[in-house]
């Protein structure tokens, strides 16, 4: 880009001596002249060429190759639809060559013969096109990483496989078809049933890893979310808190037919407390006014001989019923031969039936 | 909500792909634009938009002609094809007799509508009007804004940075010095802006740096404020907040000296000078024996009250 100076100078000198000896050139030589000139204005005009004077000093933001220029506009050059393009062009020449120089003097780097700049950070704030990330919540077993010091590993994609003989994926398809070749043939142990299938139970396990995996999955969405999850019951409670594992422990031992009267508990379990329903007992000393009227309440619908019209009218209706079943199939005591596959039902036992409370013990079939 | 946060996991890792450049990032992606009209353009303004797309070619999309759309009016449909192409830019050429050689302008935020600006296009003159070689596609502009219109009205000011926003290109940190060869001048006057687009020739100047000459390559187009609808303040402030990964902060309390090892200060609490353990002299401590003395005198004193400062 550069011209070496040294030529410069010794042109001018030249031409200065040219122009005090010949006073009357001849035309050709007066030609010459003219065109030298023309040269030395258009060079000399070229060595002030990359100055840009304003009045009021350009503002630059490098990074986004930005000028602005807050000059007065001259109007009517402007409004003057001939001279607005030279006038416009000259007003964007000034402004880029002021950015060049600004350009030209950042650091820069030579990189497969070409010359980099480095622009520096933007000022002009702009929006953004989408809203900042949010923090990432970690995960279950980040926490637990971090907590413990553990640094992730880098494995390699492929593993030797001794059996195979060959490098085979870690994960995929093709380890899949490995392991399939590899686990033709399945030992059975002593301690299992031999007619289980162990390629299925295999299957299954595997069915069941992966449901895990979905479920903690899910399960972390739900934390970073802040929404609730039920602990107990689901999978391990491996996340549990103290509370919900009392709830759990709870649980399991109530749900027995004594309500967990008789579960012996295991060594240093400590059986949670105030768990369950709560039953409010009434106080046996103090005034017996509020027993009192209970029991006589209880009295008075035992000895009323009132007649409830509704009830009479529905167990009659509930009568007629039976009597029209029994009709139909023949209901009468048949001792030997009974539709109903060698059990006999009387009227009475219909009647039980139907009210819900089942055949009486002597009569129910025994195997 | 991030890729691995989706309850519905994607099938395969060009799904992902393509879910983790969408999803919202520190550094972002360059915003996309996309180039709209209706259906019933007219010539002028599809050369015009088409035009202005070859400008910014590289991250821009110019779909065919859609349905009759009223970004002013009801944004819903814009704001639909904005999401589908990932874009926060958009271009929309129109004509009608009320508003003839029409262009808005409107950039998103988070997939909803940030500004809209429509300005209308007079004195047009294409790309193929220039009859000269053009530049690179892709090439990052250098802008000149000129006027003093852009810093005094508020108008004038969100389209400055909306233009700025459109035309930038990609934010990029390291240019080749010969690739400055795109110029684009905005020139504000009362009631118009001058729309002009250079071509960049540098040529021999008598230092390293060079002299910089124009060639114009169009298109050139004067453009008029019609309507506006910008973000209202707090909106603006939520758009434009940085994260704080990339704002730097000073270090303070740090300093290095000349031989170039790191210095710090701290900060320490006032110290209490009476407590501070200085030589004990055993001479001057207050003896037992005097103490109790004092003691004796106060007892035996009957009436009046007496002060016994401890000490």
């Amino acid at each position: 880009m550069t011209v070496s100076s040294a030529s410069r100078p010794s042109l001018v000198s030249h031409v200065a001596d040219v122009n005090n000896t010949n006073m009357a050139a001849t035309e050709d030589q007066l030609a010459r002249l003219s065109k030298v000139k023309d040269i030395i204005t258009k060079a000399s005009q070229e060595l002030k060429s990359i100055e840009v004077n304003r009045e009021i000093d350009l503002e630059f933001d490098v990074g986004n190759l930005l000028v602005t220029d807050k000059n007065t506009l001259d109007e009517e050059a402007v409004y003057d639809p001939d001279t607005r393009p030279a006038y416009l062009q000259s007003l964007a020449r000034d402004g880029i060559q002021a950015l060049m120089s600004k350009v030209w003097d950042l650091p820069s780097h030579t990189e497969d013969n070409a010359v980099f700049v480095t622009l520096p950070k933007t000022t002009t704030v702009l929006p953004r096109e989408k809203p900042v990330p949010k923090e990432k919540a970690l995960t279950k077993w980040e926490q637990f990483a971090r907590d413990k010091g553990l640094t992730k590993k880098k494995k390699d994609k492929k593993v030797w496989d001794h059996i195979l003989k060959r490098w085979v994926p870690r994960f995929g398809m093709k380890k899949v078809q490995a392991d399939k070749e590899k686990n033709w043939v399945k030992e059975v142990p002593g301690n299992v049933d031999p007619y289980e299938d162990m390629f299925a139970k295999e299957k299954e396990l595997k069915r069941e890893r992966v449901a895990k995996n979905e479920y903690q999955r899910l399960r972390n969405i739900a934390k970073s979310r802040k929404l609730k999850v039920p602990n107990v019951g689901v999978t391990g409670n491996d996340l549990a808190t103290s509370k919900d594992l009392g709830v759990a422990m709870h649980h399991s031992r109530f749900a027995t037919a004594s309500k967990g009267k008789f579960q012996p508990t295991l060594p240093n379990e400590q059986v949670p407390k105030g768990l369950g329903k709560k039953r409010k007992h009434e106080q046996i000393t103090g005034d017996g006014r509020a027993e009192k009227k209970r029991y006589m309440e209880v009295l008075k619908k035992v000895e009323k001989n009132e007649l409830n019209l509704s009830t009479a009218v529905h167990k009659q209706i509930r009568e007629e019923n039976i009597e029209a079943d029994l009709a139909k199939k023949g209901g009468k005591k048949q001792l030997r031969r009974s539709k109903a596959g060698g059990r006999h039902r009387t009227r009475s036992d219909h009647r039980a039936s139907k009210l819900g409370k089942g055949i009486h013990e002597s009569r129910k079939q025994k195997i | 909500m991030t890729v691995m946060q989706r309850v519905v996991k994607p099938k395969n890792p060009r799904a992902k792909r393509a879910l983790v450049k969408r999803e919202p990032k520190i550094i972002e992606n360059t915003k996309q634009c996309l180039f709209l009209h209706g259906k019933k353009t007219g010539e002028f303004m599809r050369k015009c938009i088409k035009d202005i797309y070859a400008l910014k070619r590289q991250d821009s999309k110019l779909l065919q002609s859609q349905d009759q759309l009223l970004p002013f009016e009801d944004i819903l449909p814009v704001e639909r094809l904005a999401h589908e192409h990932d874009a926060s830019l958009f271009a929309y050429a129109s004509h009608s007799k009320k508003r003839p050689n029409n262009l808005i302008l409107g950039r998103m935020f988070n997939h909803h509508i940030l500004d809209l600006i429509e300005l209308g296009v007079d004195n047009y003159l294409g790309l193929e009007d220039f009859k000269n070689k053009k530049i690179t596609v892709g090439n990052k502009p250098c802008m000149v804004f000129c006027g003093t219109q852009f810093e005094d009205l508020v108008d004038y000011k969100n389209l400055k940075n909306i233009l700025i926003d459109f035309f930038r290109g990609v934010e990029a940190t390291d240019v080749r010095l010969q690739g400055f060869e795109h110029a684009l001048l905005f020139t504000a006057t009362d009631d118009t802006i001058y729309m002009r687009s250079y071509k960049i020739l540098l040529k021999k100047s008598g230092t390293r740096i060079p002299r910089v000459e124009l060639e114009e390559i169009g298109p050139c187009m004067d453009l008029k404020i019609r309507r506006t609808k910008f973000a209202s303040d707090d909106l603006k402030k939520k758009a434009c907040r940085q994260p704080k990964h990339l704002k730097i902060g000073k270090k303070k309390n740090q300093s290095r000296d000349v031989f170039g090892t790191k210095l710090g200060r701290i900060h320490m609490t006032k110290q209490d000078l009476g407590q501070l353990q200085t030589r004990k002299m055993k001479a001057l401590k207050k003896s037992s024996a005097k103490a109790k003395a004092t003691n004796n005198e106060a007892s035996t004193s009957t009436a009046e009250p007496m002060e016994v400062s401890q000490e």
